[in-house]
């Protein structure tokens, strides 16, 4: 089946290159798509350079609208399956071929990779959420279950796999500010298959995290709104489109 | 307190004056020629501008007819004809900031798509020039 991994990435220089060359080896049948998202750095260079497409947005428009391009692409071109991974390393792409696998299997139409269901003994270099992030994890964790019904434990999880389904609904519908959170709500809403899957993240090998205190308090707070007005939505009906 | 609220109870209805009605006449009048201007010169698109010419008529019929005004006043329970004035102004401003986040939300996801389109474009050439297309375009095959 024809697959597509795509990676969006936002000044990422230092890191892009080794994450394609490891997808690349992983998985070895798929295409790889950067999706720069404004850099101003030598992101996309250092992508090509390495070997992978690169679509560039030509402003910075945010990890949803950066995703979203993705799942676009995946859906134009034709792929069967796809998969999206951070760029700054935190995710291991022989995780991302366990999750692809669990949607080839057609056992769900979106798989998200959890790093806090347990995978098993864990290892020094393991992630490890910081205190601030583990009261944001913990309330997100909580509306998103009361939503939804459904229980995700890791809703901000940027390792995905996905169907055609999935992309023809995000590249229509995909928040461009609360992409990770309103996604999982929308997909359960429209009647995917929604699926996590257990696995093992790095502390990320470039970059800062974005969070702040204050920002986090924001982003929480954005975030039950999201998830409030998105229990109110209309249905798209994508079971009509099966 | 209660004395107070007595008295402004039994105080006639506050009107408002000639002179306040000329001035509100007059620029109401200088207001739709700007409006009229701005479109002459390209600066306003016309569908943009019937929600401002709007209100320069409804400034104008308030100046030019005070008993609008003052029915307006009256069905609000307000004695000051110019508090009336102002709340209305004031919410009529409410509505069209309001408009104006609806037109730029709308203008932010088409922005988006047009860069996102033009993304993918990029990418897609990149995909049929052989540079990392041969490898791509030999998997297709081959599945």
């Amino acid at each position: 089946m024809r697959t597509l991994v795509f990676i969006p990435a936002w000044n990422e220089e230092d890191s892009v290159a080794a994450v394609i060359a490891d997808v690349r080896d992983r998985m070895p049948g798929a295409d790889v798509l950067v999706i720069d998202d404004g850099s101003a750095d030598a992101t996309a260079q250092r992508a090509r350079e390495a070997g992978a497409l690169v679509a560039s947005l030509p402003f910075n428009q945010g990890l949803g609208a950066a995703l979203q391009t993705g799942y676009l692409y995946a859906l134009r071109e034709g792929y069967e399956l796809c998969a999206h991974l951070d760029a700054d390393g935190q995710h291991p792409p022989a995780e991302v071929a366990r999750l692809l696998e669990e949607v080839r299997a057609d056992r769900a139409d979106l798989v998200i990779g959890s790093r806090y269901r347990d995978p098993g003994p864990a290892e020094s270099d393991d992630y490890k959420p910081t205190i601030s992030r583990r009261i944001g994890i913990g309330v997100f964790r909580f509306f998103l279950t009361l939503a939804t019904r459904q229980r995700f434990t890791d809703t901000t999880s940027g390792m995905r796999a996905a169907n055609r389904r999935v992309m023809a609904l995000f590249s229509e519908r995909y928040s461009p500010d609360f992409a990770e959170i309103e996604s999982l709500q929308l997909a359960v809403r429209e009647g995917l298959r929604v699926e996590e899957l257990p696995v093992r993240m790095l502390e990320r090998a470039g970059g800062a995290s974005f969070l702040t205190p204050v920002r986090s308090a924001f982003f929480i707070f954005k975030g039950l709104i999201v998830l409030m007005v998105g229990q109110f939505r209309p249905r798209r009906g994508a079971e009509a489109g099966r | 307190m209660s004395a107070l609220t007595v008295a402004a109870a039994q105080a006639p209805q506050v009107h408002l004056t000639a002179q306040t009605r000329i001035i509100a006449a007059v620029l109401a009048v200088a207001f739709m020629v700007l409006i009229l201007e701005l479109i002459r010169r390209d600066k306003l698109q016309e569908r943009y501008s019937v929600v401002w010419f709007v209100a320069g008529l409804g400034m104008l019929a308030g100046a030019a007819f005070p008993g609008l005004l003052e029915l307006v006043a009256d069905a609000m329970g307000v004695r000051d004809t110019n508090v009336a004035l102002f709340s209305i102004v004031l919410l009529l401003l409410l509505g069209l900031a309001l408009n104006f986040s609806v037109i730029m939300s709308r203008q932010a996801a088409q922005i988006t798509r047009l860069a996102q389109e033009r993304a993918l474009e990029k990418a897609r050439q990149q995909a049929g020039s052989g540079e990392n297309g041969s490898e791509a375009k030999r998997e297709r095959l081959e599945s």
